[in-house]
């Protein structure tokens, strides 16, 4: 085995309990020195995720609640620094699926803490999927079950990453609900892969709500 | 259109194909037809992409190849613009390559370190370009291609080239005479007339079966190639033997000075404590103020061997350099004006470096890292400056083995053939 992220073999080290069988052979896919480049976010704005030194709502989650939005009570696993920023460039730009695997697990057990009814992923665009091949959010919860009730309704939208934060808050609803779905009474978790602006989230919230849902919650790799 | 001629495009099936275009699948019997490899991962709805030559952009099955055939349209002036004159040597080896030209075939050039290969390649060059041939020179190490350039673009100053790397910013445009890592000729299918390969024993090139293929798919079924390197491969010289691959050899420096051999001394186990001779070497280059590289197996061994000699020689200016150095250029820069006194080096300056008068140190000569090419790598550093075209090449070793051995006797046969054309110590 190999780190999936910088191709060093990884160390086939076993302990007493998993050689007799007492303790499940974790398959670490990363070794320590990249696994270490990541920052998990550990104190956090209630709101949106954000790491820092208080659970008080942060600036722009109090703008979202002026607004009039249910806040999504979103929850990130890692920080958006420079490993996040390599590790999204390698996975969804160059394409490189396989990558899904690095926090899969760690996404997967976070879904199950949550405990919502539904878990919806952000959609990606038809042309994306036709090149790209993948929809960067499922591929991280691969293996959750999840219900694509959204699809995105332009078809000719530019990539969000090359747009500034003005250009991303004015933007309209880029979705639209893929099948008349009534949500009535459920609890809905949507997951994306970074939550930047938060614009995104909510205007997908937005739909889900219209559409009956009870409660929406967010989730996200990076924030 | 000129950008798809003898390009292998990858482009997504969805867009459109332009005109006369040649399409091809990306996978043939699961193989990946851009780096002939096999190392497939599995995207969603039984669709696939190649992780082995992901760097240079995804290949996967939702994309087709693109190429046109190399059509060879130049018309760019070629003439050779270099007023340099060559050696008889230099002349001779020059000769062989034209003789390769004219029959397409593949040839070896075994020049020592220091020997001039670069200039011998100009009216070889210059034949090529003029019969409208397209000419790829490459090697494994970008460093090498970023040094021939500005002196390739001298020499051909009408010529158009252009500069292929991973992190080159400027977008490829067509043209007959072509500068590559070897990486980059993934993106070529039967373009090229002539491929020179610079340095082709060095990493990652030797034993990289996707190099190899890229180079075979980039140059035309019927082509030149040029091997150039003071180290042939096992493979390279077992050719050689076989008579199936012609060689020239320069063993001769452009100075006309001979290879300075390496020096062996048994010694007890240096990283518990310095082996006395080295002590009494250093004292004695230090008091004549001779720049000195140590070469040390392991990055390990760096800070350790550095801190000994500090330890003895307190005045001695120096410091230690390793791959992943991020003051690496800045160390090696201070060592060439002279700021430094020595440097402990790993094997990373075997090659491609030049410190006028400097003199080297190996310890622990004898362990797997240092194999006999890097050993004749790391003596050819010594003597390269004309004006003092002898040195020390020292190796410390806890015992003797057949690769320092077989580095010695590299060292010695090529003298020998040098004696021959009157080569001096």
């Amino acid at each position: 085995m190999t780190c999936l992220l910088c191709g060093r073999s990884l160390p086939k080290k076993l302990d007493l309990l998993q050689i007799f069988g007492l303790m499940k052979r974790q398959s670490a896919n990363v070794c320590s020195m990249c696994r270490q480049a990541f920052s998990p976010i550990e104190t956090a704005c209630v709101g949106c995720g954000r790491q820092q030194n208080t659970t008080t709502l942060c600036q722009d989650c109090r703008r979202w609640q002026a607004q009039g939005r249910q806040l999504l009570e979103h929850r990130a696993l890692y920080q958006y620094n420079d490993a996040m920023r390599r590790y999204m460039q390698a996975y969804k730009f160059h394409g490189d699926y396989i990558l899904r695997q690095v926090f899969n697990d760690e996404l997967i057990q976070m879904i199950h803490t949550l405990d919502m009814d539904v878990v919806v992923p952000i959609p990606v665009s038809t042309t994306t999927l036709a090149t790209r091949g993948f929809n960067q959010t499922t591929g991280l919860i691969d293996g959750v079950a999840y219900q694509a009730l959204l699809e995105v309704a332009q078809t000719k939208k530019a990539h969000q990453s090359q747009l500034n934060r003005q250009a991303r808050m004015t933007r309209a609803q880029p979705f639209a609900m893929a099948a008349e779905t009534a949500l009535t009474g459920q609890s809905v978790l949507l997951v994306d892969d970074v939550y930047t602006t938060g614009n995104t989230l909510y205007h997908a919230a937005a739909l889900l709500y219209q559409s009956g849902a009870q409660v929406v919650k967010s989730l996200s790799l990076a924030r | 259109m000129k950008r798809y001629y003898g390009r292998q495009i990858v482009q997504p099936k969805i867009d459109p194909i332009p005109k006369n275009a040649v399409v091809s699948p990306t996978f043939r019997q699961n193989i990946c037809q851009r780096c002939g490899q096999d190392q497939r991962a599995a995207l969603p709805n039984h669709a696939y992409y190649c992780r082995a030559c992901l760097a240079l952009g995804r290949v996967s099955t939702l994309d087709v190849l693109v190429s046109l055939p190399e059509p060879n349209l130049f018309d760019t002036p070629t003439d050779l613009t270099w007023q340099g004159q060559l050696t008889a040597q230099q002349q001779q080896v020059s000769a062989a390559l034209l003789g390769a030209l004219a029959h397409q075939r593949e040839h070896l050039v075994w020049a020592v370190t220091g020997a001039g290969k670069t200039e011998m390649l100009f009216p070889f060059i210059a034949q090529a370009l003029k019969q409208k041939q397209r000419v790829a020179v490459i090697s494994p190490r970008i460093d090498v291609i970023l040094e021939l350039a500005p002196r390739l673009q001298a020499a051909f100053a009408h010529s158009p080239q252009v500069v292929l790397y991973g992190e080159q910013k400027a977008p490829y445009t067509y043209t007959q005479l072509v500068l590559a890592t070897t990486h980059q000729m993934l993106r070529f299918v039967a373009a090229f007339d002539v491929v020179i390969i610079d340095e082709v024993d060095s990493f990652p090139f030797a034993g990289d079966a996707m190099l190899a293929f890229a180079v075979q798919k980039a140059k035309k079924p019927q082509s030149t190639v040029i091997y150039l390197t003071a180290t042939p491969t096992k493979r390279l010289q077992q050719r050689v033997k076989q008579r199936t691959l012609n060689v020239s050899y320069l063993p001769l420096r452009f100075h006309q000075h001979l290879l300075p051999e390496i020096k062996t001394a048994l010694v007890g186990n240096w990283r518990r404590r310095l082996p006395h001779q080295m002590v009494a070497q250093l004292r004695e280059l230090f008091a004549r103020a001779v720049p000195l590289l140590v070469f040390v197996p392991h990055v390990a061994d760096l800070a350790p061997v550095f801190a000994a000699i500090q330890q003895i020689f307190p005045t001695a200016a120096g410091d230690f350099v390793w791959a992943e150095d991020p003051q690496r250029v800045e160390k090696v820069q201070r060592m060439r004006s002279g700021t430094l006194h020595f440097l402990v080096t790993t094997t990373i300056l075997e090659r491609g470096v030049t410190f006028s008068g400097v003199q080297v140190m190996i310890l622990g000569a004898e362990e797997p890292i240092f194999s006999a090419s890097a050993l004749v790598q790391i003596a050819g550093r010594v003597g390269r400056d004309q004006l003092q075209p002898t040195g020390l090449v020292q190796a410390y070793l806890q015992q003797m083995n057949f690769k320092v051995m077989a580095a010695q006797r590299q060292i010695k046969q090529m003298n020998q053939r040098g004696r021959q054309l009157g080569g001096q110590r």
